[in-house]
C-alpha cells in the first residue's frame, strides 16, 4: 500500500467531510414540512374532524331572502348553497349568494371599532374601544332623551326586515323618535304604490310565474335582479320545460336587452318611457277585440279608447301589427301575466305605467289565480314588510332636516345613499350640518366613510336574525339566521348593539328591550307566535320547534295559494289610469342620446363591488370583468364614429363621465346603456377607483304619483375622447358562424 | 506504440478516490441524518410511550383513537381523553411527563403533537376506509406497541401506497384519483 | 408462427388500444345534461365552481392577457342584427369526452380517462407543456401561468377537498370528483355499494336556479341524465369531430306562433 501523503489525507477527509454535509442537506432538503396535529382539548359533542356540517341562514346579498345551507369545516366556511327546504330557494342559489363567502372573509372588513378623531372626511380611522364608543354614543342620544329632543336623533338602513326591524323600531319609538327609515336602492317603491293604488294592498303581491303561460314584462329583469330572482329563475325553469306539453312563452319589453330580454321569446325595444303606453294599448285592444268580457267591459272601453293601436304605435315606435299580436296572445293564453320593473318604473311616469301594467293583470282575469298575482295575506309575525322603504322621498326629507340642522345624531346601517343617488341629492353636502354620524357597518363605504364613529357589525354570517321573505311566496314563511362560524373580529352583531345602547342609555329602554342579545329577543319573539299559532303550546313543545326551525332554517305553513283570495275590484285601476309622458332631462337637441342605467347582475346597485368573485364574473350579456362601459347600438356607433374600445365623455345634464364604448347589438338606438355598481371611490381594494358610476350622471328626476327618484329618465351625449382603453372582455367571436353551437340547425331556426 | 490501459488511467486514480470518499461521505451523512435529525422519529411535547399504554397496559387502538374508523382523519385523542383516565390514577401523577399533561389540562390548552405520519395536502386519504377494509394498524404503523416513541416504520410515499392498492388488489384502487384530489 | 392467430391478436390488441382508457364498459358512466331553454345564462354555477373548487382569484392585469381561469364559462351568442337579433347561451365545461383529443395529447399521461368515463387530471405528474389545452377543440383546459394567492383571509374560505394549485400545471373541470368520492366512499358505509341517482350533484348543477342542469350515471337507464338524453332536443356540442362527450345538451325550444 503506497504512503498518503499528509496534503492528500486532508484532501480525502475533505471530501468525505463535504460528502457528508452533502448527505445530510440533501436528506434534509426531501423531507417534508413537519405538520402539527393539534388535538381537541374537549371536543364539541357531535364533532367529527374531516367531516362538514352544515347550518341554515338566510342570505343578505339582495332583497329576496333566500335561505341557504352554508358547509363548515373545521370552523371555517367553506360553501353556500341554497337550503333544499326553504321555499324561496328551493336548494337554488345564485351568483351573488354564492359571494357571500367574499363578505364573510373579505380582507377590508372593518374588524375594531374607529373613530375620525374630529377628521371627518379625511378617511383617517384611529381604533377606539367598544366601550369609549357605545358610552359616547349612549351619552350623546341619552342626553337628547332627557332633553325631550329625541327626535333630533335619525335612523337610516338599508333593506332590513324580519325582527331586527322591530327592535329598530321599538329603539327609535321608546326614544321618542319616528325618524327610522330605509332606504334600499333596488326596492320596487313604485311598483308597491301602483299596488297600492290598484289593489289597495300596501305590499308586494307574489308574481305566480311558474304557472303562467304568457309572461309581458315591462322592463322587469326577473331573472336577473328583479325582486326574487332565485324564486324566479326556478319558476322560469318549471314555466319552460317543467310541465308536459305546455311551454311558457315569455315576451321583454325594454330599450336594452337584460338577462330576462336574453332568455325571452321576444324583446320589444320600445321607446324609453312608453312601456305603460304600450301596454295601454295591448290593453285597448284586449277589450276592443273582445278578449275581455268582464261586466265592467265598458268602463274599461271608456278609459282606454284614446289608446289606439295606431296612436299607440306611433308613440312607441312599435308596429301596429305587433302591438296586436302581443294583445291577441295576451288575450288568447290560458294563464297570461304581466310585470313591470326596471327602466319601466323608473321614469317620470313610473307609477302610471306600473297601474298600466295592473290593468292588462285585470284584463287578463289572473288575480288570485294560478299562473296570476297572489296576495301575501296572512304573513308570519303579521309582518309588513318594506313599510319602512321610504324611497328617494325620504332621503329629501332627511336632506331637509339635515340642512335645517335639526338632526343632532344620524345612525346609518347598511344604506349607502351617497354612492346609489346623484349628487343633485345634496346627502354629502347635508351631513357636515350633522355634529355625530354613527355608522354600523362592516365595510367602508362612501357614506361609512363620512362617519365620526365607525361601529363594525357583523356579517350575516356570523349574526342572529330572522326574516320575512318580502313577496312572500304566497303563505307565511319566517326564516332564521344564524351565525355559522364564531364572529372573526372584534365586532358586534347590529342587534345587539342596539340593545347595549338601549342598556347604556336607560330609563325605559331597557325594561322595554331586557334582552342580552340579539338571540334572545328573537328567541322570544318566535317564542310568543309560536304560543300564539299553537294556542298556548307548552314552553318544551316551543323548545322543540325552535330546535327544529334551527334545524330547518325556515318555518313555513304551504297552503293553498289561492282560493281564498279577495280579488280587488278593477275600479280603482280604471280611476288611476292615465298616460303621462316620460319626462327627460335635458332637450333632445343637446343631449340626443337617452342614459339607460341598469341593475349590473353581479354587482346589483354596487353592494357586490367589494367581492372578488363578482368582480372577476364576465358580464352575463357582454362578458366584461373588472370595468364599466357605455353601451352603444352598432347603428349609433357607427354615425357617431365610435369604436368599440374608444374613451367616451357621456355628458348629461347632471354631469359627466369617462368610459370606454362598447358595441351592444340588442340595444335600441338613440340609447345609451350603462351598468351600474363601478365608481366605488372607496369599500376596499377590489371596488376602489374602478370604473364609473352613472348615478353621477343622473339628473333629479321624480315620478309624480311615488316622489321616487326616476333614474331613468335623463338624457345623454356622448363625445369620443380620442382615448382609448382596452375593455377586459372574456368573449371571442359571438357569433355561431355555422359551427351549431346552439344545436343542430333546422326549418324552426 | 502500445500504451496500458492501467497507466492511462494512473493521473485519474486521486480525483477517482476522492469522488468515492465523497461519495461514501454522503451516504454517512444521509444515515445520520435519518437517525438524529429527520422527522421519522421527532421528539413530541409530551413523551407518550404506546408501549406503557398499548403493549403494557393492554389498552386497544381505538379506545383513544375514536375517529379511526368513522371520519376521514383519525386525529389523536383530545385532551380530555388523556385525563380522563389519569384523574385516576394517583399512582402515577407526579411523575414528570403526567405533570405537563395536567399542566396543558389546567391551561385548557391542546397538546401541540408533532405529525408522524402526514401525506401531503393533494392527496386524499381516509382512515375509515382503510379500518373498514380491516387492515390492522400495525401494517401501516408499524409494531406501534413496542415504541416508546413513535417512529414512522413505512415510507408514506406513493410507491407504498400503490403497492399495497395493487396486492390487496383494491377496486379502483390504482386509478389516480382515487388518491390525488 | 401462425400469422392468422398473431394477426387477430394483435389486431385485438390495437382495438383495447383505440379504447378510451381501456376499459369496455365504465363503472358509472358519469354524464351531465344542460337544458338551454332553461338556461338563462346567470352565471351562478361558474360561482358555485369558482367557490368549490378553489379557483383562483386571476386579478384585472391578467385577466387582460386573457389569464381567465373558469372551470365552466358562458358562453354567448348573437343571432341576426337589430331589431331581430338573438342572443343564445351555452355553459361550456370540460366535457368528459370519451374520445377526448386531449388524452392522446399528454405525453405523460397527466390526463387520461377513468374508470368513471371522467377525463381525469392529475397535477401532480403535469409538466405543463399545455398540449392538452391546444389540442381541446372546446377550448376548457386553463393553465396556471402564475401561483395565485389570496388576500387574507379568503383562503379561509378554500375547500380542502381540492388540491390548490401551483404555477405550470394545466386545470379543468372534474365533474366534482371531491363530491363523487364523497358519494362513493358513504355508499360503501351504507353497505349500497352503487351511489344512487342525486346523490352526486357538482357545484354548478346544485346551485343553477333554473334547474337547466342534470348529472348523474347513463348506464342507469332510470336516471334522470339517461330519460333527458333520450329528448328530441338532445345534441352535442361539435359532434362532427367525434369526441363523444359526456355533456349532452338539449337545444332551446321555440315558441308556437
Amino acid at each position: 500500500m503506497s504512503k498518503i501523503s499528509r496534503r492528500d489525507l486532508l484532501q480525502y477527509i475533505g471530501a468525505g467531510g463535504i460528502g457528508a454535509v452533502g448527505g445530510v442537506l440533501y436528506s434534509e432538503s426531501i423531507e417534508r414540512d413537519v405538520e402539527l396535529i393539534i388535538p381537541q382539548v374537549v371536543p364539541p359533542e357531535d364533532y367529527s374532524p374531516g367531516i362538514a356540517t352544515w347550518y341554515n341562514t338566510v342570505c343578505n346579498q339582495c332583497s329576496a331572502g333566500c335561505g341557504i345551507s352554508v358547509r363548515i369545516r373545521e370552523g371555517k366556511a367553506k360553501k353556500i348553497e341554497g337550503n333544499p327546504v326553504h321555499p324561496v330557494s328551493q336548494g337554488r342559489l345564485c351568483a351573488r349568494g354564492q359571494s357571500g363567502l367574499n363578505v364573510l372573509y373579505n380582507p377590508d372588513r372593518i374588524r375594531e371599532p374607529l373613530t375620525n378623531a374630529g377628521q371627518r372626511g379625511t378617511g383617517n380611522f384611529y381604533p377606539i374601544s367598544w366601550d369609549e364608543v357605545l358610552t359616547t354614543i349612549a351619552s350623546r342620544i341619552g342626553r337628547l332623551k332627557i332633553e325631550n329632543n329625541a327626535s333630533r336623533v335619525r335612523l337610516l338602513t338599508g333593506r332590513v326586515r324580519g325582527h331586527l326591524d322591530e327592535l329598530f323600531a321599538q329603539f327609535m319609538g321608546l326614544l321618542g323618535s319616528d325618524h327610522y327609515q330605509q332606504y334600499d336602492f333596488t326596492y320596487p317603491s313604485a311598483l308597491k304604490a301602483a299596488n297600492k293604488i290598484s289593489f289597495g294592498i300596501d305590499q308586494l303581491p307574489y308574481y305566480d310565474i311558474k304557472n303562467a303561460d304568457l309572461l309581458l314584462s315591462f322592463g322587469a329583469d326577473y331573472l336577473g335582479t328583479w325582486i326574487s330572482p332565485v324564486h324566479h329563475s326556478l319558476a322560469y325553469g318549471h314555466m319552460r320545460q317543467g310541465r308536459a306539453g305546455r311551454r311558457g312563452k315569455t315576451v321583454q319589453v325594454e330599450p336594452r336587452m337584460s338577462l330576462s330580454g336574453a332568455a325571452a321569446d321576444e324583446w320589444v325595444a320600445a321607446r324609453p318611457g312608453t312601456e305603460g303606453l304600450l301596454a295601454l294599448g295591448i290593453a285597448h285592444i284586449l277589450v276592443s277585440d273582445g278578449h275581455y268580457n268582464g261586466s265592467d267591459r265598458d268602463q274599461w272601453s271608456d278609459v282606454l279608447q284614446a289608446y289606439s293601436p295606431s296612436a299607440v304605435s306611433a308613440e312607441t315606435d312599435i308596429s301596429e301589427g305587433n302591438i296586436r299580436q302581443l294583445a291577441r296572445e295576451f288575450g288568447t293564453s290560458k294563464a297570461a301575466l304581466a310585470i313591470a320593473g326596471g327602466a319601466t318604473t323608473a321614469g317620470t311616469n313610473a307609477v302610471a305605467s306600473a297601474v298600466a301594467v295592473n290593468a292588462l293583470n285585470h284584463l287578463a282575469g289572473n288575480l288570485g289565480q294560478p299562473g296570476g298575482i297572489i296576495f301575501n295575506s296572512d304573513q308570519a309575525f303579521s309582518a309588513t314588510p318594506g313599510t319602512r322603504q321610504a324611497g328617494m322621498q325620504g332621503i329629501l326629507d332627511l336632506v331637509e332636516a339635515m340642512e335645517a340642522g335639526e338632526v343632532d345624531v344620524l345612525l346609518v346601517h347598511d344604506s349607502n345613499p351617497i354612492f346609489s343617488l346623484p349628487d343633485g341629492v345634496g346627502f354629502r353636502q347635508a351631513l357636515d350640518k350633522v355634529p355625530l354620524i354613527v355608522a354600523l357597518s362592516s365595510f367602508r363605504d362612501e357614506t361609512t366613510e363620512q362617519a365620526d364613529l365607525i361601529l363594525p357589525t357583523n356579517t350575516y354570517l356570523e349574526s342572529w336574525g330572522d326574516d320575512v321573505p318580502d313577496p312572500g311566496v304566497g303563505f307565511p314563511v319566517a326564516s332564521i339566521s344564524q351565525p355559522v362560524v364564531t364572529t372573526l373580529y372584534d365586532t358586534l352583531p347590529v342587534g345587539d348593539i342596539i340593545l347595549s345602547l338601549a342598556r347604556q342609555i336607560g330609563g325605559e329602554l331597557p325594561m322595554a328591550m331586557p334582552w342580552r342579545t340579539m338571540e334572545e329577543f328573537v328567541k322570544e319573539r318566535w317564542r310568543e307566535e309560536y304560543a300564539m299559532r299553537e294556542s298556548g303550546g307548552a314552553d318544551q313543545d316551543f323548545e322543540a320547534f325552535w330546535q327544529a326551525a334551527l334545524e330547518a332554517g325556515v318555518w313555513g305553513q304551504p297552503g293553498v295559494m289561492t282560493g281564498d283570495q279577495i280579488v280587488p275590484s278593477s275600479s280603482s285601476t280604471i280611476a288611476a289610469i292615465t298616460n303621462p309622458a316620460s319626462q327627460f332631462a335635458g332637450s333632445e337637441t343637446d343631449y340626443p342620446l337617452v342614459l339607460h342605467p341598469y341593475l349590473s347582475a353581479s354587482l346589483l346597485d354596487g353592494r357586490g363591488a367589494n367581492l372578488p368573485w363578482l368582480q372577476e364574473l364576465p358580464d352575463p350579456l357582454t362578458s366584461v370583468v373588472y370595468g364599466s362601459w357605455a353601451e352603444l347600438n352598432p347603428a349609433t356607433a357607427e354615425d357617431l364614429g365610435i369604436r368599440e374600445g374608444d374613451v367616451l365623455e357621456v355628458e348629461t345634464p347632471a354631469g359627466s363621465v369617462k368610459v370606454p364604448a362598447l358595441i351592444f347589438p340588442a340595444l335600441r338606438p338613440g340609447v345609451v346603456a350603462m351598468p351600474i355598481g363601478q365608481g366605488h371611490t372607496s369599500y376596499g381594494r377590489y371596488a376602489r377607483n374602478r370604473g364609473a358610476n352613472p348615478m353621477d350622471l343622473v339628473s333629479m328626476q321624480i315620478d309624480d304619483r311615488s316622489g321616487d327618484l326616476a333614474w331613468a329618465a335623463t338624457r345623454a351625449r356622448v363625445r369620443n375622447t380620442g382615448e382609448r382603453l382596452q375593455i377586459i372582455k372574456t368573449d371571442g367571436i359571438t357569433r355561431t358562424l355555422g359551427r351549431q353551437i346552439l344545436g343542430p340547425e333546422n326549418d324552426h331556426a | 506504440m502500445s500504451i496500458s490501459v492501467l497507466d492511462a488511467l494512473r493521473p485519474a486514480r486521486k480525483p477517482a478516490l476522492l469522488g468515492l470518499v465523497a461519495v461514501f461521505g454522503l451516504l454517512i451523512g444521509a444515515w445520520v441524518h435519518g437517525k438524529y435529525f429527520s422527522d421519522r422519529s421527532p421528539v413530541q411535547p409530551i413523551e407518550f410511550s404506546h408501549k406503557v399504554h398499548a403493549a403494557d397496559n393492554e389498552i386497544p387502538c381505538q379506545h383513544c383513537h375514536i375517529y379511526a374508523d368513522t371520519t376521514p382523519v383519525a386525529g389523536v385523542p383530545s385532551v380530555s381523553k388523556c385525563i380522563g383516565c389519569h384523574k385516576f390514577l394517583p399512582s402515577v401523577r407526579d411523575q414528570p411527563e403526567i405533570l405537563k399533561l395536567m399542566a396543558f389540562w389546567e391551561n385548557r390548552e391542546p397538546i401541540p403533537w408533532i405529525k408522524v405520519h402526514d401525506v401531503p395536502d393533494f392527496v386524499h386519504f381516509t382512515h375509515k376506509r382503510h379500518v373498514k377494509a380491516d387492515l390492522e394498524c400495525q401494517e401501516c404503523h408499524g409494531p406501534v406497541e413496542t415504541m416508546d416513541r413513535i417512529t414512522r416504520v413505512a415510507t408514506m410515499r406513493m410507491p407504498w401506497c400503490v403497492d399495497c392498492h395493487t396486492e390487496k388488489n383494491v377496486e379502483h384502487g390504482r386509478d389516480c384519483w382515487t388518491c390525488h384530489k | 408462427m401462425k400469422w392468422g392467430s398473431d394477426l387477430s391478436t394483435l389486431v385485438e390488441k390495437f382495438r383495447q388500444y383505440l379504447k378510451p382508457g381501456y376499459y369496455d364498459e365504465f363503472d358509472y358512466h358519469w354524464t351531465m345534461t344542460i337544458d338551454l331553454d332553461r338556461c338563462t345564462g346567470c352565471e351562478a354555477c361558474v360561482v358555485a365552481c369558482q367557490a368549490e373548487n378553489n379557483l383562483p382569484i386571476v386579478g384585472e392585469k391578467r385577466y387582460a392577457r386573457n389569464r381567465e381561469i373558469k372551470w365552466i364559462r358562458i358562453e354567448r351568442y348573437w343571432e341576426g342584427e337589430y331589431p331581430d337579433v338573438k342572443m343564445g347561451f351555452i355553459p361550456m365545461l370540460c366535457q368528459h369526452c370519451d374520445d377526448a383529443p386531449c388524452e392522446i395529447a399528454c405525453p405523460v399521461f397527466a390526463t387520461y380517462h377513468n374508470q368513471d368515463g371522467l377525463n381525469t387530471q392529475i397535477y401532480n405528474r403535469c409538466i405543463g407543456t399545455r398540449t392538452c389545452a391546444v389540442y381541446c377543440p372546446y377550448e376548457v383546459r386553463y393553465f396556471n401561468w402564475f401561483t395565485y394567492t389570496w388576500d387574507e383571509p379568503l383562503e379561509q374560505q378554500l375547500n380542502p377537498d381540492v388540491t390548490v394549485r401551483e404555477k405550470g400545471v394545466m386545470e379543468k373541470c372534474t365533474f366534482c370528483i371531491q363530491r363523487i368520492r364523497l358519494a362513493k366512499d358513504n355508499a360503501k358505509d351504507d353497505d349500497r355499494r352503487r351511489v344512487r341517482d342525486g346523490e352526486v350533484v357538482p357545484a354548478c348543477v346544485q346551485s343553477c336556479p333554473t334547474e337547466a342542469m342534470a348529472f348523474g350515471d347513463s348506464n342507469d337507464p332510470e336516471a334522470k341524465v339517461s330519460k333527458m338524453m333520450k329528448d328530441p332536443r338532445a345534441y352535442t356540442v361539435l359532434e362532427e369531430l367525434n369526441t363523444t362527450p359526456s355533456i349532452v345538451y338539449l337545444k332551446k325550444a321555440h315558441a308556437e306562433s
